[in-house]
């Protein structure tokens, strides 16, 4: 019962119950302050007593990952919003082209978007090639793994970024406790899905991720003598909203995103071993 | 029928003057009448039309339009009142003073009295004036005289311009400039408060109370100023310009709190105690006591590690630079052009916490480069 009561908002007590959790009578100032609480709550505020999580939103759409099949597979729609969502894949699997395409289908969906780069190796053109618009991209480059996740925190909180990318690249991901707090700060906001890319992190941020997807590749995608793209099997490992296990086929197409011509897509075959043929890229 | 005062101060004419009393002159020139144009630096038109039997006879108003600048700044001035700007302005030119040392020329000028004077006080071109000689034409009258078909085909519509001006006639109203307004209000605490924290929801009351003021009036600040009276130490002012005109108190009241904060955390060092041995006139005594040097290097040291926060006795908020609220248009066109101008306000308190160099936007420049640095460029936000 405890445990209850203390989960309810503030607002909801009325002003001559303060006294009675305080526990002693009620003065002026308890009556003040029972006035100022009551304000606070009519405006929306959000005032909250002890720790309660939030569950998760599920009033406003979930963050398109920008493959129909992934979306399926989530069980969510996409990357549920609030969530803290880790891309785990050795380097080449395509996170980073993954994770382009959810913030190009974001952004289509009428979004903003934020990516916050570390070590500073986003090509903003590769993006723009990929269909993400940079006008509406706001780029921000911390100075270490603890500032990444603090300003990634503070973007988070602001509730107007709908999908944003927290990209370790080659550093060590913080401690736990932080990414702990910013998980759920993310989901006390329930605005932005974050998704995470730290291939240095996984212990650190596999344990903390509420969603996380594995990636592997399982074949290249050839057209003639050009390579054109890869074939990756994205594996929901791990979803605290939905049930986890489901799987699904990627085709990531080199520089160019979905947006593929349909003719090279249908005449594109896969290669389990990557033959000695030409990449064409960006 | 109107009367115009014009005030030109040639020492603020000069190429090398300094600017800075001109804005407190017109300030103080509002006290004479609610209509003044500054058209230049160092030339102001004051209406004063219906002020005669307010202040007197013309002279008279002159007399107190210069007593009112002179206050701000001991500068001579050329006064001339006239029934339109140029009439007035051109008696301004032709003001002589009575005697080297006088403060003020004074003139008026009539249309009638325009006839004798040369036309090279008109505003014209070299070569203009060199056809007008041509056609014999070196005073105003003259050229008054002519059928306005007659200048106009010979001379264009900047010919007709000048013949108008010629006869006295000027059709430009006088604009008064719109004087910059500021809205404030302040909050004293009784037992002061500990830690700029503390203000935030006094910070939050009393934008509110200003924007709720500036809405029924459709305006919004584009500009504020907050001053925190701390008790032992000197006030902390700090001025934030706002992403962009708007009436939301607590966007306003983040955005101003984490500005403090940042302005707090450069100024702590300062406001510790000064650790040195003087005596009351502030100057050192000399060799300190045995065991002082210790006791000071623990009091350096605790207070190193844990600063003291601030006793805020009062806040004074002030809003400026008002406007149309920009915000509540933007959505309007495009939903993501009013989340990202909302977002703006997250960021400037990012630059805030975090510092410059930390958000950037980007833009594709060459495509096809082949190194990545040269194929696109960024753009730090805030700038």
């Amino acid at each position: 019962m405890a445990g209850a009561s203390i989960a309810k908002p503030i607002g909801v007590f009325p002003k001559e119950n303060i006294c009675s959790i305080i526990g002693r009578p009620m003065t002026q100032t308890d009556a003040a302050l029972a006035t100022a609480l009551e304000t606070l709550r009519t405006r929306g505020l959000g005032l909250r007593r002890g720790s309660e999580a939030p569950s998760l939103d599920r009033s406003r759409p979930s963050v398109p990952t920008g493959h129909s099949s992934l979306d399926a597979a989530l069980g969510t729609g996409g990357w549920p919003r609030g969530s803290l969502a880790f891309l785990d894949g050795p380097a080449g699997s395509g996170a980073t082209t993954l994770a382009l395409g959810s913030l190009r289908a974001t952004q289509e969906a009428g979004g903003l978007a934020a990516w916050i780069d570390l070590d500073g190796t986003l090509d903003p053109a590769v993006a723009a090639r990929l269909g993400v618009s940079l006008e509406w991209l706001l780029l921000a480059r911390p100075h270490d793994a603890a500032e990444a996740v603090e300003l990634a925190a503070w973007l988070g909180r602001s509730g107007l970024i709908d999908a944003l990318v927290l990209d370790f690249g080659e550093r060590d991901a913080p401690d736990r406790r932080a990414l702990d707090r910013f998980g759920s700060l993310l989901a006390r906001s329930g605005a932005t899905s974050a998704l995470v890319l730290a291939p240095k992190g996984r212990a650190v941020v596999g344990s903390v991720a509420g969603v996380r997807v594995s990636l592997r590749r399982s074949a290249w995608l050839a057209v003639g003598r050009d390579l054109v793209g890869q074939r990756v099997h994205a594996t929901v490992d791990r979803h605290r909203w939905a049930l986890a296990g489901a799987s699904a086929q990627l085709d990531l197409w080199f520089g160019e995103g979905r947006r593929i011509d349909p003719l090279v897509a249908s005449l594109a075959r896969p290669l389990e071993e990557r033959p000695s043929l030409r990449v064409v890229s960006a | 029928m109107t009367r115009i005062l014009a005030l030109v101060w040639p020492e603020l004419r000069a190429p090398e003057a300094v600017p800075a009393p001109f804005a407190r002159m017109l300030d103080a020139l509002d006290d004479l009448s609610p209509r003044v144009e500054a058209v230049d630096l160092g030339v102001a038109l004051v209406d004063v039309t219906g002020l005669e039997p307010l202040w007197g006879v013309e002279r008279r108003i002159a007399a107190r339009a210069v007593m009112l600048a002179r206050a701000v700044a001991p500068l001579t001035v050329r006064c001339g009142i006239g029934d339109n700007r140029w009439l007035a302005t051109l008696a301004a030119r032709l003001a002589r003073f009575e005697r080297p040392d006088a403060p003020a020329a004074f003139r008026t000028l009539t249309r009638e009295e325009l006839r004798d004077l040369p036309l090279t006080l008109l505003p014209a071109d070299a070569a203009t004036r060199q056809r007008f000689t041509l056609f014999g034409l070196t005073r105003m009258g003259p050229l008054a005289n002519l059928p306005r078909s007659a200048v106009g085909a010979q001379f264009g519509a900047a010919g007709e311009r000048l013949q108008a001006l010629a006869r006295g006639h000027d059709p430009r109203p006088l604009v008064p400039r719109r004087r910059p307004e500021r809205v404030a209000r302040g909050a004293t605490f009784e037992t002061p408060l500990e830690g700029i924290g503390s203000v935030s929801l006094t910070l939050r009351r009393l934008a509110a109370e200003l924007c709720d003021r500036l809405r029924v009036r459709h305006l919004a600040p584009g500009h504020a100023i907050l001053v925190l009276t701390l008790e032992d130490a000197p006030p902390l002012r700090v001025e934030q310009p706002f992403p962009q005109p708007a009436l939301e108190p607590d966007w306003i009241a983040r955005l101003l709190l984490s500005r403090l904060e940042a302005a707090a955390r450069v100024r702590r060092p300062a406001v510790r105690p000064q650790l040195s041995c003087t005596n009351q006139d502030g100057l050192s005594e000399g060799p300190r006591p045995a065991g002082l040097d210790s006791r000071l290097s623990n009091l350096r040291k605790s207070t190193t590690e844990e600063p003291n926060e601030p006793r805020i006795a009062s806040v004074h908020l002030a809003f400026d630079r008002l406007s149309d609220p920009a915000t509540r248009q933007l959505p309007a066109f495009e939903a993501r052009a009013g989340r990202w101008e909302e977002l703006r306000w997250s960021l400037e308190r990012i630059r805030h916490r975090f510092g410059e160099g930390r958000l950037w936007r980007a833009t594709v420049e060459r495509p096809t480069a082949g190194l990545s640095e040269h194929r696109s460029r960024l753009v730090e936000l805030n700038q």
